[in-house]
């Protein structure tokens, strides 16, 4: 009997603890994090295509992590009530992303495609290429932030 | 009232205004579009920035029509112009408001815009000068002040159209060719060639201030010095 209880009481806990995998505050910091990794990774794209030394292994590398976090679900931070609340920094995630879920996923898969795009130009080493792909890329970070990033 | 012809807005005057709204429009594009665009967004906006610290100072040196004193709106003018008494050329009391208030709002435009950030990969070229929170706030204002900047312009042009279909007073043509038909003033004086090359120094100057290229460059890593993992 008592180890039954007992026996229930984990089982419960451990559910909780599945539920409850990321904290508020540790999703709203990953996800700041996710897209402050993604800012370093375009920096150095464009860094190298300015720079006039491209340097092809460079770019490879950071097109690869913008393609890695692009496709990693960062959608599952995007808890319920987390537009308020602090990470790093206050959150500036607008209510709207748990509202217009439409739009969101519409920019989101853009970003998506555009992130798949930029990590298969790099490859080709093609700087010109490269230039014109960071561009329609951070397109699609300005189309999402435009509507669904807060202004401060 | 004699009517003749008179020389209203001298050229640098002139060349300022149109190169100011062409610009103008080309930033509020580009800002709008981002992606690679913003590139040129920062540097249009430079362009701006020595656009507007020549008018300024041709508003001192510059000739008659193009001085501020001359048509610094004060309230006994602008009530006098509203019932009807105001004499005179250039810029109406109504219409210097709108000028000083568009100079006021694309300096403060320009200069937010000089120290924000895209979140993307762009900064602007002097944002190092300020804390990254205090960037992301100038960059709200920027946002912010581009939407009543669009207001004002609109508000310009059709102040002008206003001109041309009611007031039957073409506006246009003399901030074109510099004259004005009709008029009961004399032709303006005065910003002379040295007046042109004192502005245009101090606007150079503006424009490289505004690029940001007398910050000290931070020297890229040695060979070597990164690490390969
Ligand atoms: C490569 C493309 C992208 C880059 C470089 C980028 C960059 C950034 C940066 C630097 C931040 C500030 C992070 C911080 O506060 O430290 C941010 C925040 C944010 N971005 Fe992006 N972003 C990109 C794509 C996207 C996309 C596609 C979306 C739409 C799903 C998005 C939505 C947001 C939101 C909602 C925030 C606020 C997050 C929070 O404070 O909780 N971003 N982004
Ligand atoms: C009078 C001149 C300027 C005008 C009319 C102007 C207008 C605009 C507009 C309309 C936007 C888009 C705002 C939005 O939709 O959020 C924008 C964004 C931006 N501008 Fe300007 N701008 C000017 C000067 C400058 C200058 C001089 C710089 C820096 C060199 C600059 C840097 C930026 C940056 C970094 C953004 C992106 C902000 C964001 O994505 O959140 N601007 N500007």
């Amino acid at each position: 009997m008592k180890s039954k209880l007992l026996l229930s009481l984990l089982a419960i806990t451990m559910a909780g603890a599945a539920v409850a995998q990321v904290k508020p505050e540790d999703a709203i910091k990953f996800r700041q994090s996710g897209y402050g990794f993604m800012a370093w990774n375009m920096q150095r794209i464009k860094m190298n295509v300015e720079g006039g030394n491209f340097n092809k292994e460079e770019v490879v590398k950071a097109a690869n992590a913008i393609q890695a976090i692009a496709n990693s679900g960062m959608g599952a931070l995007y808890l319920p009530g987390t537009d308020k609340g602090t990470g790093w920094e206050p959150t500036r995630a607008k209510a709207n992303i748990w509202t217009d879920k439409e739009k969101l996923g519409k920019v989101a898969m853009e970003f998506n495609k555009e992130a798949n795009e930029m990590a298969k130009v790099a490859a080709t080493g093609d700087a010109a290429a490269v230039g014109v792909q960071l561009g329609k890329l951070g397109g699609t970070c300005k189309g999402c932030h435009d509507d669904f990033k807060a202004k401060k | 009232m004699n009517s003749k012809r008179i020389f209203l807005w001298d050229l640098p005057t002139r060349l300022f205004h149109w190169l100011l709204g062409a610009s103008v429009v080309a930033a509020v594009v580009t800002g709008q579009i981002g992606g690679n665009l913003i590139e040129w967004h920062g540097k249009i906006g430079i362009l701006i920035a020595g656009l507007l610290v020549f008018r300024l100072v041709w508003g001192v040196l510059g000739s008659t029509y193009a001085r501020f004193a001359h048509f610094f709106p004060t309230p006994a003018k602008i009530k006098a112009y509203l019932s009807g008494q105001w004499r005179g050329e250039g810029h109406n009391p109504l219409g210097a408001l709108s000028v000083f208030g568009l100079i006021a709002l694309l300096l403060v435009q320009v200069g937010s815009g000089l120290l924000a950030n895209d979140d993307i990969a762009f900064t602007g070229p002097l944002a190092d000068l300020v804390s990254r929170e205090v960037s992301n706030r100038l960059t709200g204002v920027h946002h912010l002040l581009s939407n009543v900047l669009i207001g004002l312009v609109v508000l310009h042009v059709a102040a002008i159209a206003f001109y041309a279909h009611v007031k039957k007073q073409n506006l246009v043509k003399p901030m074109v060719t510099g004259w004005k038909d009709d008029a009961d003033g004399e032709s303006a004086r005065g910003g002379g060639f040295l007046a042109l090359l004192v502005a245009l120094a101090i606007a150079l100057a503006a424009i490289y201030g505004a690029s940001g290229a007398w910050l000290p460059e931070v020297p890229p890593p040695a060979v070597g010095e990164v690490p390969t993992w």
